[in-house]
């Protein structure tokens, strides 16, 4: 790896934080002219004014805008995020709850989008206008035109309440212990903790939503990762591998599959970080306790830190993505990693 | 006499298109013998690259493409042969050299990693150090010196003439009894052409292979091919030794075609003759002692 490639990275760290400003001053006043009052809301139509008063002196709702935006950077800086108006906790405890439930839902899905999609689309490709091209396309098809919680509740009902093979919802079943919190992933605390009958359960718990949450994503890889290969299937280098007699199968897994990763793993990217974003309704199905739900909840409640903290933990997921794909491709692609000039 | 390396007869070819099958090849007939330098002339679009290409097998499993006649080659019947079995025929006995050498290679796997898959077609164990220790000794052999340099590099980070250089070295790499060059390194300006060419000429005397050699430079044609077949839409319209058709061009299409090239810088032939004419139909002009031999026993039709 060339110094120029980490100069870049080091570019794209900062860049980011930028961004991440710019998103908290952006929700932050969006945050404030929703109409209605949050004091008045968390504290209920009971509460006297003098109570509503002093919780808007307390959450600095009297000051100017930038004001308000200065004490929060300056809380932020020592690692408050202040009080949740709805849950009455620190929004940092709220989000170090549920941020890993619905990671874990979410990493689970992305896994599930990779390993099923891309190996989909190479198949896709290397028996392309033949039967299983057919059949791949028509079922990715499926897949990106079939919306989340439709998949949800039709998963639900047919494996939960008709096949009775696997739990309805939660995390985890009734009267078994979370496993010690090392990650908050359920699955893998239970690893790590030797608690095979936990990490079983755990497991069993996550494969519907993840499978409901993966499968847009699975169909849109596929069909990416299709026309990608098959694009690459028509460049002379791929010609001059079958001439030289290289096996159906290196070719598309690796001399095919690699150059063709290059233009549609940014994508990809972009749809696994879109899948937070579809975690709200799978959440909502399979009562899974996670941020999105969060999230939504503080909105309806317009709990102020709430809403901050969740978007800014979502925008920092986002960055984080995009900035681990940006790595991949530089990766894949030398002409990227060695910051050559670009011939052809 | 024995069986040529190479014998094609009556191939004939034809592409199934919504309007029904458009024919390509009307029934070729073509030879090469062991070591042996062919050279295939003709206009664009008149069949060379198909031939090429049913050669090298790349044709026959293609939907939509109906071939039909007789090639043989070192003694199996290419039309039949398995799919599979013609896999082991590619990059060991047989291997290509194809128009533009930089984007042949793959761009994202290095010169070492793409050579060491060639060699490994030939030597199905090799080890990465003993691939890397041939493949620079390969490349020692097209005259490049900096071999290491060379291997650790992406196709896009060499020159053209390079990257021609490299693919020449890995064609010939498991030393094949036939190469099909097709166009070799058109891509390329003509004096890294005519240079890389004269390369190429060098290292196959060394390994002894046999050529089926495609090409629009009719002077490097000329000091290079043993034997010469022009091709006109589909069809062989002649077929002389080297010598003979340069000073004794018969049939009219070729008359045309010689007469055009002065007239074109570099000897390089037109795309296509700015005029055709009902002479070029003409039948075939088979020069003395260049008949076609009759097939081998088992393979006639
Ligand atoms: N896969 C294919 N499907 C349909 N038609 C094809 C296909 N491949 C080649 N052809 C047609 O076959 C004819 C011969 O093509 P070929 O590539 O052999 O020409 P060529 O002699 O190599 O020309 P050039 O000098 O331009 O390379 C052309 O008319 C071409 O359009
Ligand atoms: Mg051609």
């Amino acid at each position: 790896m060339s110094s120029t490639f980490f100069k870049t990275i080091g570019i794209r760290l900062w860049t980011s934080a930028l961004v991440l400003v710019g998103v908290s001053i952006l929700i932050f006043c969006i945050a404030r002219v929703i109409p209605g009052d949050p004091a008045r809301i968390a504290l209920g139509p009971n509460a006297t004014q003098e109570q509503v008063e002093l919780l808007r002196e307390r959450l600095h709702l009297n000051e100017s805008l930038p004001v308000q935006y200065f004490e929060f950077v300056r809380e932020l800086f020592q690692g408050d995020l202040g009080m949740s108006l709805y849950t009455n906790r620190p929004v940092t405890t709220d989000i170090g709850d549920f941020l890993p439930a619905t990671l874990e839902l979410v990493v689970f899905a992305g896994i599930l989008m990779v390993v099923v999609g891309i190996p989909l689309g190479v198949l896709a490709a290397r028996y392309r206008d033949k039967l299983t091209d057919n059949v791949v396309r028509l079922l990715s098809l499926l897949g990106v035109v079939t919306p989340t919680f439709v998949w949800a509740v039709f998963l639900m009902l047919i494996f939960a309440f008709y096949l009775e093979i696997l739990p309805v919802a939660g995390r985890l079943s009734q009267g078994v212990d979370p496993p010690p919190g090392v990650t908050g992933f359920y699955t893998i605390d239970a690893l790590l903790a030797g608690q095979w009958s936990t990490f079983g359960d755990a497991f069993s718990h996550i494969i519907l939503p993840a499978t409901a949450l993966a499968l847009t994503g699975i169909g849109q890889t596929a069909r990416l990762t299709r026309a990608s290969v098959a694009e690459t299937y028509d460049k002379p280098y791929v010609e001059m591998a079958q001439a030289y007699g290289f096996s159906d199968r290196r070719i598309a897994s690796k001399y095919a599959l690699r150059p063709a990763m290059i233009p549609s793993l940014t994508i990809m990217g972009l749809d696994f970080a879109a899948m937070l974003g579809g975690a709200f309704l799978v959440e909502a199905v399979f009562a899974w306790p996670g941020l999105a739900r969060y999230g939504v909840e503080t909105i309806l409640h317009k709990d102020l830190n709430g809403i901050v903290g969740t978007v800014l933990v979502i925008s920092a997921f986002f960055l984080i993505v995009n900035m681990l794909v940006d790595i991949a491709v530089a990766w894949l692609n030398p002409r990227i990693r060695l910051q050559k000039r670009w011939a052809g | 006499m024995t069986a040529p390396l190479l014998q094609i007869a009556d191939l004939r070819l034809a592409f199934d298109s919504w309007r029904g099958p458009v024919e390509v090849l009307h029934g070729i007939s073509l030879n090469i013998r062991r070591g042996e330098k062919v050279a295939l002339v003709g206009e664009s679009g008149s069949g060379k690259s198909v031939t090429a290409r049913i050669i090298a097998g790349l044709l026959q499993y293609q939907r939509g493409a109906r071939i039909s006649g007789h090639v043989a080659f070192d003694g199996k019947d290419l039309l039949g042969l398995s799919e599979r079995a013609f896999r082991d025929l590619r990059g060991t006995a047989m291997s290509m050299v194809f128009q533009d050498p930089t984007s042949a290679l793959n761009p994202v796997f290095t010169i070492a990693d793409q050579f060491r898959e060639v060699l490994g077609r030939a030597h199905k164990d090799i080890s990465r150090a003993e691939a890397r220790r041939r493949a620079a000794e390969a490349l020692d052999h097209v005259l490049i010196h900096e071999p290491e340099r060379v291997l650790a590099s992406y196709p896009f980070q060499l020159s053209g003439g390079m990257n021609q250089r490299v693919l020449i070295a890995m064609a010939l790499a498991n030393q094949p009894a036939l190469l099909l060059a097709d166009e070799p390194g058109t891509a390329l300006d003509v004096t890294v052409q005519d240079r890389t060419l004269h390369l190429m000429a060098d290292l196959i005397e060394e390994v002894g292979s046999a050529v089926l050699f495609i090409s629009h430079n009719l002077g490097v044609v000329r000091e290079f091919a043993d034997r010469v077949y022009v091709i006109y839409r589909g069809r062989i319209v002649e077929h002389a030794g080297t010598d003979a058709l340069f000073h004794d061009p018969r049939h009219p299409y070729t008359r045309a075609l010689l007469a055009a090239v002065p007239k074109i810088s570099g000897e390089g032939l037109p795309d296509t003759l700015v005029e055709t004419s009902d002479a070029f139909d003409a039948p075939a002009v088979i020069h003395d002692g260049c008949e076609e031999p009759p097939l081998p026993a088992g393979m006639a039709a």
